[in-house]
């Protein structure tokens, strides 16, 4: 049994460790699932320290055959594009563990949901199997259905019906693309990635773009694309915060994380569909900035800006390029902490005053410094300032489009001035201005949520400032992935 | 030996350090401070003079290396900045006589102003004059000396403004500070063409370099520091700067425009001697602007009425006259006219007030018969040839205008096309309009048409294409793909039902049953 399979399996013995113990126990379960959480999140680590870096391809695989007469397998393993993604969501759920403490009614079934949601996020992430793949892509729905549906906020029961369904609808669609290469595939031959995509290559463009397009839907609505974010807004607007932050952290790069798979598996593909690629990658940045700018909610305005964010990512995967394909990848992490925090603080406000409306904040610097410092940083990260990490993935994204589309890249600067429009307004209504009445006895973050905060904060900042280590980590497996895409385009 | 150099403008840079910080932390305050502050600035000024002496002892002797580097200073591509210092030659008297001056009028000041409320800003900055004075002239690059030339111009500003809470000195301050700025705007253009053209920016190195440069660029090089020269050293027609500076404490005076300051100008024209010589035309304006100064002087000065008015153009007509002599080629006997009338002067302009005593009853002398009778001149001479007010016809006048322009434009076009919001706040004066503000604040706490309102073009443009957006979102993506998915399946679930409930029936039931053994027997 490797270490990607303990991994896995961590967040699952935390699930039979939460069942054993009595519903009451309030602590012990809050315990428990802290202890599990943060085990998986050093195991994380660990695959940092062993990870070799000058190797691109993947690292530490297991196989375990499942289901001989199909060929489909217990595939693990990661490289450089996986591997990010595994720590993040191992330190986004001890995060969220930690910001739970508000949490109060039916705390078993609470806590056994975000192990199985753990789980279900490690699995996509470490799947090399298409069909594991999307055995875990669907596993994480139950819990977050659960999650949303019984302790979200008023609307929660339209939301998480509306996630799901919107989800499913999109899943429907990467299954038949997926049934539709499996077709290319030789007899018996199983669903293993690297040989799906290898039968990818068998196939007449025309499929290949229309199985493109089935990925994009499944994987657009999860990320989101522009016109399939409708699930987004409500969903995390109406989710408990921890939830906000597992969503917008992890949840989202799923998509993303997939799609990157799928360019690599289908190239030509994609190249056809580039032009449409970055143009929905344009006006969703631009678009969800914009209506972030909009909200006077702080979770909807938090909530838009992903999907702006999410859509440097999208522009990032379509230059089809080195440089744009990093940004990508640092954007996903940079995306994860930045929006993370951003729903942790805003979860922690919302928890002390029960009101998200900007309106009725003022002045907060004064009861909550170091809540002010923590949220500035934040959100000067969310407008990809130097010396945050976003900035690094912008920068990165946008050589990358300026290579390939030269001044299109104008609406990247468009996008970057709105979210400095948004998170400007937003640090001056919440910390200046007159004091209110209302808003003289707030308590300051405390140590659980101080430490929570500090995690992701110091990441934005540490990572912004040298992000060498960050870039190194993907950057074998990135040349790799160039290197096929460019074997292939030509 | 030549480390020396460095620490001489270094001591009375740590003592202004030490009163200004003192006096800020509320250590050195009132008179029981003035004997620390005295004994600070005196006993860096007597450091640097004493180092001063030994180091031109050592050059007399012939000890000395010419230069002396402390390190890089600043490095970026191919410029690259020395820290470097002159060891030998004219820079070395200069430096040892200013050193002098400085600590006599150091000494004399302390008398002077006791129980002065500035006392300890007064010493502050007369410290901090003299460390810049001493950098100017012992410094061997252009940026060395241009930073000593920019804090003597500072200071000249704040000792001028010593009584800031009249209006005069205040005035008097700013425009002298301004006539000054010229000067250092042709300083700048002379260091850029100096490093554009020799490539160097090391005195010693541009005045090896002069001969081999073309005479159109050595005569622009030459202009632009004899501009500098020219603002420093109050020539025409930038003389009347110095009556307005004579505004300031009496010591202060003495040494900044009576021996030291005033000299800068003359000093970088004999220390870019070979430059000059190498721009002919340059040495023609130096002597037709020295001449002409000290005619004016003459004419002017004779109608003075105050002591310090008259020293102020007898100043300017002297060094008129060192001007004049360097623009005739003699070299040493301008520098000697610089350090006696350096000495000389400051002994007068020290004495000034004491003047007043010794002419009582000693008349002036009249003027002589011809100059009597000619009224226009005399005319011309209280007005002091009407230079202020062409000054301000001319240039301040137009700026003021333009400026005024721009503001309207600023305020009225751009703030209001870039959405600036500071219109709003720079209307507040009184703390009464801020209370009734923050009032308003709190009223319109409700107020949701304010919000997602941009200003201004930009701000506009995302407010509608936001409403636009926001319409969509609504109507398309959440009402009708979100919403209408949930009620759609709703319906089919319930259309699904009835379909269930109806096949149940037995009715429906058989007739299934009878269709499929039809559909059986036709095969």
């Amino acid at each position: 049994m490797g270490i990607l399979s303990i991994l896995l399996f961590t967040p699952a013995v935390g699930i039979c460790a939460l069942a054993l113990i009595s519903r009451h126990k309030t602590s012990q379960l809050r315990s428990v699932a802290n202890v599990f959480a943060t085990i998986a999140f050093f195991l994380s680590c660990w695959l940092i320290v062993i990870y070799n870096q000058e190797d691109g391809a993947l690292q530490l695989a297991e196989q375990f055959l499942l289901n001989p007469k199909l060929g489909t397998s217990f595939a693990l393993g990661i490289d450089g594009l996986s591997l990010p993604m595994v720590v993040m969501a191992t330190l986004l759920t001890s995060v969220a563990l930690l910001a739970s403490l508000s949490i109060t009614a039916s705390v078993k079934s609470y806590y056994i949901s975000i192990l199985m949601l753990e789980l279900g996020m490690l699995g996509v992430f470490m799947a090399q199997d298409w069909s594991l793949y999307y055995i875990f892509w669907e596993l994480t729905l139950a819990p977050l259905f659960l999650l949303i549906g019984r302790w979200g906020g008023v609307r929660r029961h339209m939301a998480s019906l509306n996630f799901v369904l919107y989800t499913m609808g999109g899943s429907i669609f990467m299954l038949i693309s997926l049934l539709a290469i499996s077709q290319y595939m030789p007899e018996h031959g199983g669903t293993l990635m690297s040989s799906m995509s290898v039968a990818a290559q068998s196939m007449p463009k025309n499929e290949q773009i229309l199985v493109m397009i089935g990925f994009l839907i499944g994987f657009g609505v999860k990320m989101p694309i522009f016109p399939l974010h409708g699930w987004l807004p409500l969903a995390h607007v109406e989710a408990p915060s921890p939830i906000s932050i597992l969503m917008s952290g992890i949840l989202l790069k799923m998509g993303a994380y997939g799609l990157i798979r799928a360019v690599v598996m289908l190239p030509e593909a994609t190249q056809a569909l580039q032009v449409f690629l970055v143009v929905l990658a344009l006006i969703g940045m631009i678009y969800g900035g914009l209506l972030a700018w909009r909200q006077t909610d702080l979770k909807a305005m938090v909530a838009y800006s992903s999907v702006s964010h999410m859509g440097v990512v999208l522009l990032g995967i379509a230059t089809l390029d080195e440089a744009g394909m990093t940004g990508a990848v640092m954007q996903m992490v940079a995306h994860g902490l930045v929006a993370g925090a951003m729903f942790l603080l805003v979860g922690l406000l919302y928890e002390r005053t029960h009101t998200r409306n900007i309106m009725d904040y003022s002045s907060l610097v004064q009861v909550m410094p170091r809540f002010a410092l923590f949220m500035t940083i934040t959100f000067l990260a969310a407008m990809s300032l130097p010396g945050s990490v976003g900035f690094i993935a912008e920068l990165h994204t946008y050589v990358g489009g300026f290579q390939q589309w030269g001044n299109l890249m104008v609406f990247l600067g468009v996008s970057i001035i709105i979210s400095s429009a948004y998170a400007m307004r937003t640090i001056g209504m919440l910390f200046t201005g007159p004091v209110k009445s209302h808003m003289r006895e707030i308590e300051d973050l405390r140590i659980p949520e101080l430490l929570a905060s500090s995690v992701l904060v110091l990441g934005i900042v540490l990572f912004g400032l040298w992000p060498s280590p960050l870039i190194d980590l993907s950057a074998s497996t990135m040349n790799l992935m160039n290197d096929i895409i460019s074997q292939r385009i030509k | 030996m030549e480390f020396l150099i460095a620490l001489i403008p270094l001591f009375p840079l740590l003592a202004a350090f030490f009163i200004g910080i003192g006096n800020l932390l509320g250590k050195i305050n009132g008179e029981a401070g003035e004997s620390m502050t005295s004994n600070a600035a005196i006993g860096a000024i007597t450091m640097s003079c004493i180092l001063a002496l030994l180091l031109l002892g050592a050059d007399l002797f012939g000890k000395n290396a010419t230069t002396y580097t402390l390190g890089q200073w600043l490095s970026s591509d191919s410029l690259e900045i020395q820290a470097v210092f002159i060891t030998s030659g004219f820079n070395t008297v200069i430096t040892a006589l200013f050193a002098i001056l400085l600590f006599i009028v150091t000494r004399f000041s302390v008398n002077y102003m006791h129980r002065e409320a500035g006392f300890h800003r007064y010493f502050f900055i007369l410290s901090l004059f003299s460390a810049a004075m001493l950098l100017l002239v012992s410094a061997g690059s252009a940026v060395g000396t241009f930073i000593g030339w920019e804090i003597a111009g500072l200071s000249s500003y704040l000792l001028i403004g010593y009584a800031y809470d009249r209006q005069v000195p205040t005035g008097n301050a700013t425009r002298v500070y301004v006539t000054n700025r010229i000067g250092d705007a042709g300083f700048v253009l002379g260091i850029g063409l100096s490093y554009f053209y020799a490539g160097t920016i090391n005195w010693l190195e541009l005045n090896a370099m002069a001969e081999h440069l073309t005479m159109p660029t050595v005569t622009v090089i030459a202009l632009c520091f004899a501009v500098a020269a020219f603002v420093k050293s109050a020539q025409l027609p930038f003389s009347p700067w110095l009556a307005r500076a004579m505004e300031g404490p009496t010591p202060s005076s003495a040494i900044f425009y009576g021996s030291v300051m005033i000299h800068a100008g003359v000093f970088l024209v004999i220390m870019l001697q070979p430059l000059f010589e190498q721009a002919p035309f340059i040495m023609v304006l130096l002597a037709i602007a020295g001449f002409v100064t000290a005619v004016y002087s003459f004419i002017v000065g004779l109608t003075q009425t105050d002591v310090k008015s008259s020293y102020s153009f007898a100043i300017s007509g002297q060094l008129g006259l060192i001007f004049l002599e360097c623009g005739l080629g003699l070299w040493e006997l301008a520098a000697w006219h610089l350090c006696a009338h350096a000495i000389v002067r400051c002994y007068q302009v020290l004495t000034a007030p004491a003047l007043m005593h010794n002419v009582i009853g000693n008349p002036i002398k009249p003027v002589g018969h011809m100059l009597r009778n000619s009224r226009w001149l005399y005319i011309a001479s209280i007005q002091r040839f009407w230079l202020d007010p062409i000054a301000d016809r001319t240039l301040a006048r137009p700026i003021l205008g333009i400026g005024q322009d721009l503001d309207y434009i600023d305020s009225y076009v751009v703030d209001r096309a870039m959405g600036d919001p500071i219109l709003f706040s720079r209307s507040i004066s009184t703390l009464n309009q801020l209370e009734q503000k923050i009032m308003a604040v709190e009223q319109r706490d409700y107020d949701h048409h304010q919000f997602g309102r941009g200003n201004g073009i930009a701000g506009k443009m995302m407010e509608w294409v936001g409403n636009i957006f926001g319409w969509f979102e609504e109507r398309l993506v959440i009402q009708a793909i979100g919403m209408n998915i949930v009620d759609l399946g709703r319906r089919i679930g319930q259309a699904a039902n009835t379909f269930e409930e109806l096949m149940l029936k037995p009715r429906y039931l058989a007739l299934f049953v009878f269709i499929v053994l039809l559909i059986a027997a036709t095969r």
